[in-house]
């Protein structure tokens, strides 16, 4: 499954998804999540979802339903506005609220530390990005967090080149 | 030298492993003759009272915890309220994390080098330093010696060349493990740290095992 989860002002994850349909009627499972009007809290860091209660975050909003999704689509797409050149905190708090994902434990991989995962599927992760992103940065942290999750990145996309991204989905 | 020391964690202050690093930081900076002035964006009810302090004031100190490989989200969302000033200003900045090696921090500095542009203002260096995870759980005591060579960094900090001088720079330790010792914690990590773990787990009530599978 391929979840997009649009935080952008203009809800331009509809547009890609159009694109997708069009391309491709109906092989590839997508789902599309506009975070609009609902209520999303930064992590405050509680450290629950690790030590108090493994794998539920102790913050009762909307975001629960989207973490399940995360966790069990195939691959993930941040679709973002940009700020600081970096992705918007409306994005980077879907993002920090991963946490229940992972566990306490750690474990060397590939010669750093890592912290080993809840669940034994990983998603893949992407960004389409709208505005001056800084494309370089971003996609060095859209791998490093893919590292963080055991899994891999799908690559930095602008939204003017979505169609590129489009083809990473099927 | 006069610091506007802001504690850029979400988490609550009385919490907050970086409020007790700034806490050791701000020793040293007193005892080399300067002075602060230290807020918490925690609590937005005082980003308007910050982001004053940040307007009138020129050396800026923002302390803060790695989340995700960068600034955590409620920290970007403050920046976002920054308006722009000019190079009178500088801005430095303390990246602290959970995880010990020097490269687990690299992607958060990269932002954070490239952030004063942005603002308009200039960078003043970035201090790094893993290895922070477990301040919040030590005793007072504990607590005091694992912060302790913060308190050597402020003193560095009041001489006024931000966190560019080599001992800064050394203050990250090691990038990586070397070998051997990331076999020996990688065993401890599978044996040992799981019992402390879930030990600190059932002082906060917990009986679930830490890797519970919930949704399967």
């Amino acid at each position: 499954m391929v979840l997009t989860i649009d935080t952008t002002a203009e809800h331009i994850g509809q547009e890609i998804a159009e694109e997708l349909r069009r391309r491709d009627k109906n092989a590839v499972e997508l789902e599309v999540i506009d975070t609009a009007g609902m209520h999303i809290s930064h992590c405050v860091g509680c450290n629950y979802c690790w030590l108090k209660t493994p794998g539920v975050c102790a913050i009762h909003d909307d975001y629960e339903p989207i973490l399940r999704k995360m966790s069990g689509a195939d691959q993930v797409w941040l679709v973002s506005d940009t700020h600081f050149g970096f992705v918007s905190w409306q994005t980077k708090n879907i993002v920090d609220r991963i946490m229940p994902l992972v566990t306490m434990y750690l474990k060397f991989k590939d010669g750093q530390m890592r912290h080993v995962m809840r669940y034994d599927h990983q998603p893949d992760l992407g960004v389409i990005y709208t505005g001056e992103g800084d494309q370089e940065y971003l996609k060095r942290w859209c791998q490093r967090t893919a590292l963080n999750l055991g899994s891999r990145s799908l690559g930095v996309f602008s939204a003017d080149n979505g169609k590129e991204a489009v083809s990473c989905m099927l | 030298m006069h610091v506007v020391i802001i504690n850029g964690s979400p988490r609550v202050q009385k919490y907050s492993n970086t409020e007790k690093i700034i806490a050791a930081f701000a020793k040293g900076l007193s005892e080399a003759g300067s002075t602060f002035e230290a807020y918490a964006i925690s609590d937005r009810k005082t980003w308007d009272v910050i982001r004053d302090a940040y307007m009138k004031n020129d050396e800026i100190l923002i302390a803060l915890p790695l989340y995700v490989e960068c600034v955590p989200g409620l920290l970007l969302e403050f920046l976002e309220t920054l308006p722009k000033k000019d190079e009178r200003t500088r801005l430095s900045f303390l990246l602290q994390s959970g995880f010990t090696e020097g490269c687990q921090l690299r992607c958060g500095e990269a932002f954070l080098e490239k952030l004063p542009g942005y603002l308009g203002v200039r960078y003043g260096g970035c201090l790094v330093k893993g290895g922070n995870f477990g301040i919040r759980i030590m005793d007072e005591e504990k607590q005091a010696q694992a912060t302790k060579p913060y308190q050597a960094m402020g003193r560095l900090f009041a001489e006024g060349e931000g966190f560019f001088r080599e001992e800064a720079k050394k203050f990250t330790g090691p990038e990586y493990f070397p070998l051997p010792m990331r076999l020996l914690i990688g065993l401890i990590q599978k044996t040992l740290a799981k019992n402390v773990f879930q030990k600190a787990a059932a002082s906060l009530g917990c009986s679930t095992p830490l890797d519970a599978k919930i949704w399967d």
